[in-house]
């Protein structure tokens, strides 16, 4: 039936009549109200999505001992963030962070299949699942970081951590030079869920 | 602890060819209408319209139905275009809405732009 206009254009404005026609029948007939649309599409804009990681990062590198107990009991520091309902429990009690530093840079990958933080990281990406990548994650992490435009410096240690049923890791990156003055807020905003996989590092715009 | 029921719907799509189009860990919508029709599918199935299962295995069959015709990479190829067709296809097996009824508004709404 949507397929009816042959022209982009034509087809466009009917798609989007067709759903603006959809939302306003159902909510005269009672069978969803004006809001029930927006409540939940809100779930994707304030519960469910990579900012509850990216706090929970901005707040370890503005608090020591956050930090300290993020990297030694990550549920614990995850119970004590002020996270909307379900995002410290359920696949979020099994998680675990790892630390980069000047030394060391983590990678998380899921060989078996595709396991992922989603409270602390959202939606994964589609190569997150590519068994390509997963292989290759493995086999030369290396490699795979360059070709995501990381180049590491070679007397780094690149550690590569499995994510399964049991434990779902992400990365505590490390924070950028020259964010000493910013507010947790600001650098919350500068996580991006890539610096959590590992496949990324926390850059400060320009 | 119980899931969402939103995050259980769109976790339940990850990995697979129904996952939806997304960007730095958020669903990623290129026009208004797609949100809408998102959030419609998923709000009439939380309120037990059809189970979410359901809507998986039409939006399934939609993109099926469209790779038997085209090729992998035809550029036309648009995810929320068979999200569309099988939000349609389950309002009317719920019953929930009259097909001359729905098309009626539509074409009142296409001339009001």
């Amino acid at each position: 039936m949507s397929e009816r206009f042959s022209y982009r254009d034509d087809r466009e404005a009917y798609n989007a009549a067709r759903v603006k026609a959809l939302e306003s029948l159902l909510i005269e007939k009672g069978i969803i109200s004006s809001e029930t649309v927006d409540k939940v599409l809100g779930f994707f804009e304030t519960d469910f999505g990579p900012f509850n990681g990216a706090k929970l990062v901005a707040k370890a590198w503005a608090d020591p001992e956050f930090k300290a107990r993020l990297l030694s009991d990550t549920p614990a520091a995850i119970a004590q963030m002020d996270f909307p309902l379900g995002m410290a429990g359920a696949e979020g009690e099994y998680m675990k962070v790892v630390e980069n530093t000047p030394k060391v840079h983590n990678l998380i990958v899921c060989t078996l299949c595709s396991c992922y933080p989603w409270p602390m990281l959202g939606l994964p990406p589609y190569w997150y699942k590519d068994p390509t990548f997963r292989s290759r994650a493995v086999k030369e992490p290396r490699k795979v970081l360059q070709e995501f435009g990381l180049e590491l410096d070679e007397s780094k240690e690149v550690r590569v951590w499995d994510s399964s049923a049991q434990i779902r890791w992400f990365v505590l990156p490390e924070r950028p030079i020259g964010t000493e003055d910013m507010s947790e807020a600001e650098l919350a905003a500068l996580v991006t869920p890539e610096a959590m996989m590992g496949v990324a590092q926390v850059k400060v715009p320009a | 602890m119980q899931l969402r029921f939103e995050h259980f719907a769109v976790t339940s799509m990850m990995g697979s060819e129904t996952s939806p189009p997304r960007d730095y860990g958020t669903l990623k919508f290129e026009r208004f209408w797609e949100e809408r029709a998102f959030g419609i599918a998923l709000a009439l199935s939380k309120k037990g319209h059809y189970e979410w299962e359901d809507f998986r295995q039409e939006l399934i069959a939609a993109i099926a139905q469209w790779e038997a015709t085209h090729c992998k990479d035809d550029p036309s190829w648009d995810y929320y275009q068979r999200w569309l067709q099988a939000l349609e296809q389950l309002v009317f097996e719920s019953n929930l809405i009259d097909v001359d009824e729905w098309e009626k508004r539509t074409i009142e709404l296409m001339k009001q732009e």
